[in-house]
């Protein structure tokens, strides 16, 4: 216990230029799952779509896709897109990668943590975004058709606009999970927050003691805690006011690590209930 | 086709023993997370409002904390505050009180989802509060929160993943297909193997849950 309250300790983390150098790294963390939460959520919802969609054979094909990535693990998939990633692709990357982007992400191995990220990010939440859509009453496509509605208009002005906004906690929650799975690609030697606490906590000070390792990795747990609090607080406010406005109700959906959409259900319920 | 094979029949052992790791691993965790969990719910649903808060708290922190940041804590972190903790406490510890925190939040759910004039009717049939909770609001509250449970045994399975390749030296079946794929040079064989395990794992845990689902169902 000394040790954890021990000031010298704790002192580490802020001495020189140390917290900047675990934020700068907290940042490409930030921005990883940036990229990876715009790509998931677009191949999300094709995947999504190719699942309900009436074609047997695609939505057969989607279904066992959707299956197979979600049911993996990530850190599995992220190794094996590190080894077995064609190196050309990897060179392909780094050639087209933006020169105003950090360092870190000019490396060809970014581009392997990516593609795992959104295999993995896009078929969960396009299990997420699927019983969104079946969630919503047989009615409302019927009524949509009957009105001379094409499938595609239906989905796009009926169909999606409410059964993806039952699903905003479910995806929020799993992107917040997407940001906390960032600290993995540190596995395949990515410049990033994870490592740069290995760096810090590496270093020996005079007389040989080694500098602590709990202390600073506390701090880079407190950066995550923050963000994700602040994100899901965020949604939270905007889902309760969309809510009022909208008058749709949440379903909640299998497979998911958060559940913080279920608690957002039963409070619902409860509220319709008074 | 023939190589697919060669890799998994001349390598079984170093399959197999990582597939009961990780079962292991996982039993261990979810024993850990329902234990802790059920303890969390419990101080976020009674009425005194500091024990509330500090249950609140708990869940905050390793709901929003990165696993892996939880295991370097634990493992590299304890070892060189001086605390020898071993690598299968530090890795079930982490992932069962990580889960823990989502065990909570799901058996909080299910705890609203009793009905207040049950809990009212208990109160005045006269059995005390911590009576209440135990006799009629946590088994009914169970049985609804079964496929949140499902949920969050698939998600250790995955998530153990992260124990075995991670700080603490546990040879999972993730750490034993990267140690046959050192060997062989064979990842696409290899990975494929573990991938099976992985999803025979999360396939007969998905079926177990879909079972208990229907056989706790309320009929109304």
């Amino acid at each position: 216990m000394s040790y954890l309250f021990d000031s010298s300790n704790w002192e580490w983390v802020t001495t020189g230029n140390n917290m900047r150098f675990l934020l700068e790294g907290f940042a490409i963390n930030l921005e990883i799952a940036a990229i990876a939460i715009v790509f998931s959520l677009i191949f999300g919802l094709l995947l999504a779509l190719a699942r309900i969609s009436k074609l047997r054979p695609l939505s057969i094909v989607a279904g066992i896709w959707v299956d197979v990535w979600r049911n993996l693990p990530l850190i599995f998939v992220i190794l094996y897109m590190a080894i077995a990633m064609p190196t050309s692709w990897r060179d392909a990357y780094e050639e087209v990668v933006p020169s105003f982007f950090p360092e870190a992400l000019q490396s060809g191995r970014v581009l392997a943590a990516l593609l795992a990220l959104v295999l993995y990010n896009s078929a969960v939440l396009a299990e997420i975004m699927r019983s969104g859509i079946l969630s919503l009453e047989r009615g409302q496509t019927e009524a949509a058709a009957s009105l001379g509605l094409t499938y595609r208009q239906q989905m796009r002005f009926v169909v999606l606009p409410q059964g993806l906004r039952r699903m905003v906690p479910a995806t929020v929650s799993q992107l917040i999970t997407l940001n906390k799975d960032t600290t993995l690609v540190s596995i395949i030697a990515i410049q990033e927050v994870m490592s740069a606490g290995s760096i810090l906590s590496s270093f020996n000070f005079f007389g040989g003691v080694p500098a602590p390792v709990l202390q600073v990795f506390i701090v880079v747990g407190a950066f995550f805690v923050v963000v994700n609090l602040v994100l899901s607080r965020l949604s939270r406010r905007l889902e309760i006011r969309e809510r009022q406005r909208t008058g749709t109700t949440l379903r909640r959906v299998g497979g998911l690590e958060d559940q913080v959409a279920a608690e957002a259900d039963v409070e619902l319920a409860g509220e319709s209930e008074r | 086709m023939s190589e697919l094979w060669e890799v998994l029949t001349e390598h079984l052992p170093e399959f197999t023993s990582g597939f009961w790791v990780t079962v292991r691993l996982v039993a261990i965790s979810f024993a850990i997370a329902i234990a802790v969990g059920t303890l969390i719910a419990g101080l976020r649903v009674q009425p005194i409002r500091w024990l509330r808060w500090v249950g609140g708290v708990y869940v905050e922190i390793f709901r929003n904390i990165p696993l892996l940041v939880l295991l370097v804590i634990s493992f590299l972190g304890l070892r060189r505050a001086g605390v020898p903790i071993s690598p299968w406490v530090a890795g079930t510890g982490s992932l069962g009180l990580y889960t823990a925190a989502y065990v909570a939040e799901a058996l909080r759910s299910g705890v609203f989802a009793v009905g207040k004039g049950q809990i009212e009717a208990s109160l005045s049939l006269g059995f005390t509060y911590p009576q209440t909770l135990r006799r009629i609001v946590l088994p009914q509250a169970f049985r609804t929160v079964i496929p949140a449970l499902g949920s969050l045994v698939i998600a250790m399975i995955k998530n153990s993943a992260i124990v075995g390749v991670s700080v603490v030296a546990l040879s999972d079946l993730l750490k034993q297909a990267r140690i046959v794929q050192s060997q062989t040079f064979q990842a696409d064989e290899t990975f494929f193997w573990a991938a099976v395990g992985y999803l025979i794992l999360t396939g007969s845990a998905t079926l177990a849950f879909r079972y208990l689902e229907r056989r706790f169902a309320i009929r109304r």
